[in-house]
């Protein structure tokens, strides 16, 4: 009805015009469809084939290994050398506020019910220890009655249905054949909805990099026959790590030897540290 | 490394990696602005789908007010991550497990339904503007036009039943949208504050009173400044909608909260001590009494007593304003609570908001501010009030 | 259908081929290789350098020093137990400069243009481990650092590499044979009895029992008379006089002449700093520490309290005595008056 307010010609050549447009977008929208469907066969043909090749690391085949970790909590002294260690292994922003690895200790006191727990970021153990990149626990129940006390090594859990991959909007975060679960910090978008997920707190933000991380049980260096830089440093052999493919390897040894618990079992994402010597009170 | 970020000091016993809270006020109003866009379009439906025509003068409204928080909803994500650029990733491998990926899809798909419905509604109105306006002005119009200045009978039925379909797609679509924002938090293991199947309709039913209540406090700022006298009914069909719904919403919270004390699992201890201390303030006198109880009180005695003067007016549109603040303390309470609250059940972390910065109160206030801001250039080009 | 639908159709379609196509082009390649993730991202972490080397690396050039710490109890196999040398030293491996992660391009190694520390605060180190804390295992050996070092460095009586190589037992520190002729040494050492008794017992003498000293000990002595490291109006002429061989075959006299002590079975507390050099039946474990047999308590306070003052100067003397008090000194020397010389 408001044509008629209009004259006819200008009317037409705009119509001729945008429907040109429409449908030269048209064509291009089903040029694009047909390329992109084109590329998908092709892309498909070679996957099918047989079965992708494993990661191109040199002298190292990851469907031969089933790496799992132990700790010994019977054995940990709280020296915190693997905390140290980890960080220069991993380059990890040195505060007190981003781990890969962590020590806790349990103590309980006479007369009372629940151990207490402090870990080398709480801030009496800073003071102790001097700075926030040095670590060291104050002995601060010195002058207490300890009924019991003892020190649990944490870390990244992981775990065989890990809660952060579920999370992980983007595919950043994943779990490896041979066990392991690592973040590609090229992809990671840093929304952080797996630190949340995290049930253990393994995981931080680096605000260097704007990713997240944790502990990814040296992947560098396990491909590479050596041991994750927590363990190799240990000078008590509180933690154990190997491959439980192999029968006589420290982890198989550990888990047929001992009765061994994991933490928060009743998540359901089934960790791969297994845990021996720790008590009610460990969370 | 202080610049970096912000440690947050604690007491009793947190996981050394808890000393930086990971989720601050942006995603206090990231979900807050969901749930003005789900809130807002659900008063639009009652009168495009359900056909209650009293909401009639401030549908079109609505569905401005949808869009304009709906266009911003990205913005605060986009500023909370550490890799914006790489945000696409998520559209590009969504990984259908996580309910981040589904809300890439799911907002895109909002929002397209969003235009496409302002579209439909304000097709008079951007062809008489593309046939009318001369000069620079002319050519949003006439783009938007697609070039058809066709509003004949047939169009206009055509038209009609675009609106309609979209608006019934619209409210499981602003349902789903807002619903995940309650699934992210709800089906973590990991914080005991946060895991509950109540969690989606919580958010939901909360999103849907803060809409209502955005759109009171709006209708009768607008009404002040058009000089046009408020629609009663209209204004009073909003507050019997933002009084039901907010009975349901204290309901389905408080039957939240109950259970999470009833069930007393481990934790529980430093829950109740940080709900009877740190949390009296933003939790039972803001978000419970001031924002939830004394509005409800207003609002029943303004319907029973069934006023209707400037003073049910005034008193209807304050309710509002406590009922946004109310909303706005319950996404705090529970995406800042949260996370003060330790995974280990041992301890409590203590949050401080930084003034200025990335993620900060003047970050937020900007955030919540832009909606507004776009509104008010909206309504320019796209009058959503009826003619006289 | 009205037209301005058809055109909208027609964008949406657009939209959405246009949104595929990038989605497909901007996947990138290896993203679904294994699973969802970039199949490439796992090589690209694996190929990072490690930092820690490991012991066997630093074996061919520090030999000597492995040598010492593979017999000793920092190296303790059997139990599981073993300090390696990056964990006092830092890793071989050269760390990332800028601290922030880069694939593979870390710093550079151990020995070329990366020297490792030697640590120089050994109190600061050793006490991580070692100092006694609530919640460490019994099975660790710990001290409560203010009673048995005060704030001295460990390093003063301990060999970081084999802490007890100092503190062997007895019978495998024996002393190497004295290397001069006891039988010229006696004739040497008539002269000497004026203070140091006839038997090399002293008893109310000015000097102290040569008896059943260590032969090492007594050539260092003399040496230190001469020279004038330390200093006595009757010792350092007299020790200037003799040559070293006479020094030699003094030193295997007096070693040679035996003296039985008993001691008490439990040392008190003040002693027990005592006895892990100087040993508990007077006998030294570590061959820088003097046998302390036979002599009197008024030699033995005397001395801790020439150390004390720096009269006598020894640095690992003078620390361990510095927070002795004078009633612990009379406690630990009484102690080891004990240690008398019973000849048969």
């Amino acid at each position: 009805m408001s044509d008629k307010t209009k004259p006819e010609t200008p009317e037409l050549e705009r119509r001729a015009f945008l429907s040109c447009l429409g449908g030269a977008l048209a064509c291009g929208a089903a040029a694009a469809a047909t390329g992109v469907v084109a590329t998908e066969a092709t892309a498909a043909a070679p996957a099918t084939a047989a079965g992708p090749q494993p990661p191109a690391i040199p002298g190292y085949d990851w469907t031969q290994h089933r790496w799992a970790f132990g700790v010994d909590a019977t054995k940990c002294i709280g020296c915190l050398r693997c905390v140290e260690a980890c960080k220069i292994e991993n380059n990890v922003p040195e505060d007190a506020h981003h781990f890969r690895t962590w020590v806790e200790r349990y103590v309980t006191l006479e007369g009372e019910e629940t151990a207490r727990i402090d870990s080398q970021a709480d801030p009496v153990n800073i003071a102790a220890s001097g700075s926030e990149s040095a670590y060291r626990f104050a002995d601060r129940y010195k002058d207490q009655k300890v009924a019991k006390a003892f020190f649990v090594p944490k870390l990244c859990n992981h775990c065989t249905h890990p809660a952060c991959v579920q999370v992980c909007p983007t595919g950043a975060t994943y779990k490896t054949e041979d066990g392991a679960v690592l973040i590609d910090h090229t992809y990671c978008i840093g929304c952080q909805y797996c630190v949340q997920a995290c049930p253990y707190g393994a995981r931080f933000f680096n605000e260097a990099r704007n990713v997240t991380e944790k502990c990814t049980w040296c992947y560098h260096r396990i491909t590479k026959g050596l041991l994750p830089a927590c363990v190799e440093v240990c000078p008590v052999g509180a933690r154990v790590f190997g491959d439980r493919n192999d029968k006589d390897s420290a982890i198989s040894k550990f888990l047929r030897d001992n009765q061994v618990q994991v933490l928060k079992r009743e998540t359901g994402n089934a960790p791969n540290v297994f845990y021996v010597g720790i008590d009610k009170d460990v969370i | 490394m202080d610049t970096l970020f912000q440690a947050a000091p604690f007491t009793g016993y947190v996981y050394p990696n808890e000393t930086v809270i990971p989720w601050t006020v942006l995603i206090v109003v990231y979900p807050y602005l969901t749930g003005l866009v789900a809130g807002a379009f659900t008063i639009s439906s009652l009168y495009e789908v359900f056909g209650f025509q009293r909401f009639k003068p401030v549908a079109h409204f609505a569905l401005l007010v949808s869009l304009c928080c709906m266009v911003v909803v990205p913005l605060p994500l986009l500023l909370h991550l550490g890799h914006p650029e790489r945000a696409f990733n998520a559209m590009i491998t969504p990984h259908t497990s996580s309910a981040f990926a589904i809300f890439a899809y799911a907002a895109a798909f909002y929002v397209t339904l969003l235009m496409l419905e302002t579209w439909f509604l304000f097709r008079p109105v951007i062809v008489e503007e593309a046939q009318r306006r001369t000069g620079l002005l002319a050519w949003p119009y006439r783009l938007l036009s697609l070039g058809s200045y066709d509003l004949s009978e047939r169009a206009m039925r055509a038209d009609r039943k675009w609106i309609h379909a979209l608006a019934i797609i619209g409210i499981p679509g602003a349902f789903g949208l807002h619903g995940y924002v309650g699934f992210v938090f709800g089906s973590l293991k990991s914080r005991e504050w946060w895991s509950s199947d109540l969690m989606p309709p919580i958010f939901l039913f909360s999103a849907i009173i803060s809409g209502t209540a955005l759109l009171i406090v709006l209708y009768v700022i607008a009404c002040k400044l058009r000089k046009m006298p408020v629609d009663f009914a209209c204004l009073q069909g909003m507050a019997y909608a933002l009084w039901g719904f907010m009975m349901f919403t204290l309901l389905l919270e408080g039957v939240e909260f109950a259970s999470l004390v009833y069930r007393g699992r481990e934790g529980i201890d430093v829950i109740m001590q940080f709900v009877t201390g740190p949390l009296v303030v933003p939790f039972f006198i803001l978000q419970f009494g001031l924002g939830s109880l004394f509005p409800l009180l207003v609002l029943t005695f303004i319907i029973w007593s069934g006023a209707s003067g400037r003073a049910a007016v005034a008193a209807i549109t304050g309710c509002g304003a406590l009922v946004l603040l109310s909303v706005l303390m319950m996404r705090w309470n529970v995406v800042i609570g949260g996370q003060e609250i330790s995974k280990t059940g041992q301890g409590l972390i203590a949050y401080t908001p930084v003034l200025v910065g990335r993620e900060s109160l003047l970050s937020a206030a900007v955030v919540l501010g832009l909606p507004m801001i776009l509104l008010s250039v909206m309504v320019r080009l796209f009058p959503p009030w009826e003619r006289a | 259908m009205p037209r301005h639908i058809v055109r909208l159709l027609v964008l949406m379609v657009a939209f959405v081929a246009v949104a595929y196509g990038a989605k497909r082009y901007f996947t990138v390649d290896s993203f679904y290789e294994y699973g969802h993730y970039r199949g490439g991202s796992v090589a690209d972490i694996a190929s990072d350098k490690p930092k820690y080397k490991g012991n066997a690396n630093c074996q061919p050039c520090h030999a000597e020093v492995f040598a010492q710490w593979s017999a000793g109890i920092h190296n303790s196999v059997d139990v599981g137990k073993a300090v390696k040398c990056e964990v006092c030293h830092g890793p071989a491996g050269g760390r990332d400069s800028l601290g922030m992660f880069v694939n593979a391009a870390t710093g550079p190694d151990h020995p070329n243009n990366l020297k490792l520390a030697i640590p120089t605060d050994s109190r600061q180190l050793c006490t991580l481990c070692h100092e006694k804390m609530t919640g460490r295992p019994a099975q660790q050996r710990q001290i409560v650092v203010a009673d048995h070092a005060a704030d001295q460095q460990c390093t003063l009586c301990h060999n970081a590499h084999s802490p007890r190589l100092g503190l062997v037992s007895a019978a495998s520190a024996a002393p190497a044979p004295p290397r001069g002729d006891a039988e010229q040494g006696k004739a040497k050492a008539e002269v000497c009895a004026a203070c140091h008794g006839p038997e090399g017992v002293s008893v109310d003498l000015p000097g102290p029992t040569l008896a059943g000293q260590r032969a090492d000990y007594i050539v260092a002595s003399i040496k230190a008379y001469a020279g004038g490291a330390r200093d006595n109006p009757v010792m350092s002429p007299v020790a200037q006089t003799l040559e070293s061989a006479d020094a030699d075959d003094l030193a295997a006299h007096f070693s040679g002449l035996k003296c039985e002590s008993s001691l008490a079975a439990a040392p008190p507390k003040p002693a027990a700093i005592c006895v892990t050099c100087h040993g508990a039946n007077g006998q030294s474990t570590i061959l820088a520490a003097p046998n302390l047999l036979g002599q009197s308590k008024d030699y033995l306070t005397a001395t801790i309290a020439a150390y004390k003052d720096g009269t006598r100067k020894n640095d690992m003397m003078a620390g361990v005595v510095k927070n002795l008090s004078d009633a612990d000194a009379e406690t630990a020397a009484a102690y080891y008056v004990g240690a008398s010389c019973k000849r048969d």
